[in-house]
């Protein structure tokens, strides 16, 4: 490996290189990690968690780079940590940190590295020939719908010819929600826990105690509670808005979006929204009419995904959140089973 | 439907099953697709079922011979498991829609009407009752100039997905679905592991739902001309027909604000592809086997080649029956046309009819057989 290559994994340790590169120098077993004087990397494992939870971005310096061993080590490293924590707000927190770290990265690198990352994740990119870059459109549905402006919609899109047109940043916003699915999934795995060194459960216990401290974090995760239809994001809200709290303008359209998504009347609606403190009816019905798309275009508004609520800090995970990428989707398995025919 | 009816209607569908059962292919892999069947009238579905092999299914056919037949347009992993979530979805196929509103008759004798208040029915186009003054029920038979419209529709649909989507012309499979309009079945591997909100995606460029208009009327209202910009996919097509309206970019900048927008709405109702979005977003839909019968018609869910489409003549090419004469007992039937021949208007008569207008208007719910 270059030594161009080996910084480059350094700076995306997610790429398939850098685990080549630990396979090949590193025997990275969890009982020999302690030995292989990955201490430092493991410090470094931490330092990418606790950025994540706290600044909801992993950063790499230039030094973070030359020092390159121990920050390829670190990624793997800071998985299995995460991964041991059992948390999901964690797991999604620390998925978004690295995504976003890596964003910015790629927005600094030459169109060539770019597409290099993007297809590296599985987001193969064609640069056209006026410099934009082509992406087949069944790969941008499948990252573009967890974005909530209208500029993203397929509709409002350059598409020709099976491919969706884009410039160099759109483009490294695609790539970055699949290294944000690639992470996350990563730390879905279970670790055994028996096999994990001391040193690593005490890691374990800081990052916890790191997240345990930070305020939007309120631990939903320890009630077991019963699941419902509703994903604790929303029941949260709902909750709050039926105490008379007055929720913001984004949690007020997750509510509506969502109980429009789950075909309550658009009276209804405005029958639960009255209990806001500053509610009048008029104002309401337009906003929930306008949301539902019978008004001004026709435009109906979705339930924004789990990614947007996190990055609200409006995504309060429990356990059958796992694994699932939009609000809608929880509690899918209660669908009805009756025949639908065309 | 009387007993008598649904025998001779049996007999009918045994014989088209028996001749061309083997026209009836599932798509591959067979074993992982979920079946659905119609048995008798009136009864519910009879669904969950699944086949190790093509020569099963057509044996199931030839031996229950249903009055309808369906298949999952998804793969599944235990395709016979009566929970939903348990057949374990593996990917589905895009599977399209277009359906369009029945047309009013053009003449009195194209039209029936029937009272459901008072039980009066007659030949004419009456909107209430002459007897009892309730509104009536129009009888609607399929007619040429509708089914002419949903052809068109399906026509727009292929030329998007071809080519704004990409989708190969062998990948896309089309119908006449039997009764009253069209399918799409798109079988590209790339489309098959779309989630539901990217389907809602492609719905939505197909409706042109949530198009963002203040970019577009920026344009058009600047009159910069289509060389200087680079428009593509839906607002390159509405860019270039409202241009085509107006006539000319000169004119188009010197309309007013409210004028350009009118042309907008109405461009874009022009040119949106009318599919059923409920049926286009549902990974679990079944859909009507081809080349078998529906029993709302009578008629067979064909297959068109796509260069054949323009020319296809749903009413003469999709009939199942030969024309053998049956005796049949009619309600009511406004004159309608069928395998390129003419029938009626009649009411409360007793006719012959060929096979398939008699299996026709059983189907439709306005007569009865009499005996062949
Ligand atoms: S549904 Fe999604 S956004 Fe809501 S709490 Fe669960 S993971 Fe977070
Ligand atoms: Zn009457």
């Amino acid at each position: 490996m270059t030594s161009e290559n080996v910084l480059r994994a350094a700076r995306y340790p997610f790429l398939p290189e850098a685990r080549e590169f630990i396979s090949r120098n590193i025997d990275l077993t969890l009982e020999s990690l302690e030995k292989t004087g990955s201490e430092a990397a493991l410090k470094r494992a931490v330092e990418r968690v606790e950025n994540a939870l706290i600044f909801k971005e992993v950063k790499v310096t230039v030094l973070d780079e030359l020092n390159y061993v121990r920050e390829i080590l670190s990624f793997p490293i800071a998985v299995i940590l995460v991964s041991m924590t059992m948390n999901e707000y964690v797991r999604r927190m620390y998925a978004l940190g690295e995504s976003r770290g890596a964003y910015r990265r790629m927005l600094n690198e030459s169109d060539e590295t770019l597409l290099y990352i993007g297809e590296k994740m599985g987001v193969e990119g064609v640069l056209d020939d006026e410099s934009m870059i082509r992406v087949k459109i069944p790969t941008y549905l499948k990252l573009a719908y967890s974005f909530h402006a209208p500029h993203w919609k397929l509709v409002n899109r350059a598409v020709s010819n099976g491919y969706v047109l884009m410039g160099r940043n759109e483009y490294a916003r695609l790539v970055q929600v699949e290294i944000n699915n690639y992470v996350y999934e990563k730390t879905l795995e279970p670790v055994p826990m028996g096999a994990a060194p001391d040193s690593f459960r005490r890691a374990v216990g800081k990052i916890v105690e790191v997240w345990s401290k930070l305020e939007a974090a309120k631990p939903s995760h320890i009630s077991l509670r019963e699941r419902g239809d509703t994903p604790p994001c929303i029941d949260r809200i709902i909750k709050k808005m039926e105490n008379g709290e007055n929720a913001s303008h984004f949690e007020r359209l997750v509510v509506a979006t969502f109980m429009i998504a789950r075909n309550r009347s658009i009276d209804e609606i405005i029958e639960f929204f009255s209990k806001q403190p500053d509610y009048k009816y008029s104002v309401t019905k337009y906003q929930v009419e306008h949301l539902a798309g019978l008004r001004g275009g026709g435009k109906k508004y979705s339930v924004p995904s789990c990614r947007t609520m996190l990055t609200n800090g409006l995504c309060y995970p429990d356990e059958y959140c796992k694994g699932i990428k939009h609000p809608l989707r929880y509690g899918e398995e209660n669908a009805a089973n009756k025949p639908r025919v065309s | 439907m009387l007993q008598t009816s649904l025998e001779f209607l049996k007999r009918e569908f045994f014989k088209y099953y028996y001749e061309n059962i083997d026209r009836l292919v599932p798509p591959e892999p067979i074993r992982n697709r979920e079946f659905g069947f119609f048995l008798e009238k009136g009864k519910g579905m009879f669904r969950h079922k699944c086949f190790n092999s093509l020569r099963d299914f057509h044996e199931f056919i030839l031996s229950e011979i249903p009055l309808d037949i369906y298949v999952s347009a998804a793969n599944y992993e235990d395709p016979g498991n009566r929970d939903m979530s348990e057949k374990k979805l593996v990917n589905a196929e895009l599977f399209f829609d277009i359906d369009v509103e029945p047309v009013n008759a053009v003449s009195d004798e194209e039209a029936a009407w029937i009272c459901q208040k008072c039980g009066q029915y007659d030949i004419g186009l009456k909107e209430r009752c002459p007897s009892c003054g309730s509104p009536t029920e129009l009888v609607r038979l399929l007619s040429e100039k509708q089914l002419r419209e949903a052809l068109g529709e399906t026509e727009k649909l292929i030329h998007v997905l071809i080519e704004d989507l990409g989708i190969a012309p062998d990948n896309t499979h089309v119908f006449y679905s039997g009764n009253r309009g069209y399918h799409v079945h798109i079988n590209q591997e790339d489309f098959l592991n779309i989630t539901g909100e990217g389907r809602r995606e492609i719905i939505d460029y197909l409706l042109i739902q949530g198009l963002d208009e203040k970019e577009l009327l920026n344009i058009l209202r600047r009159g910069v001309s289509i060389e200087n910009i680079s428009l593509k996919g839906v607002k390159k097509r509405v860019y270039m027909r409202i241009l085509e309206k107006a006539g000319s970019v000169e004119k188009l900048k010197a309309s007013r604000r409210e004028t350009v927008l009118k042309m907008l709405e109405d461009v874009v109702e022009e040119l949106k592809v009318r599919i059923d979005p409920v049926v286009t977003i549902d990974v679990h839909r079944l859909m009507r086997m081809p080349e078998s019968i529906n029993s709302n018609s009578g008629m067979v869910k064909r297959r068109i080649r796509l260069e054949d489409l323009s020319s296809f003549k749903p009413l003469e090419e999709a009939i199942a029956f030969g024309d053998e004469e049956a005796c049949l007992k009619v309600k009511i039937a406004p004159k309608f046309s069928l395998g390129g021949r003419t029938f009626g208007p009649f009411k409360d008569e007793e006719v012959e009819l060929p096979v398939y207008a008699a299996i026709y208007i059983i189907c439709k719910g306005l007569g009865e057989y009499a005996g062949g």
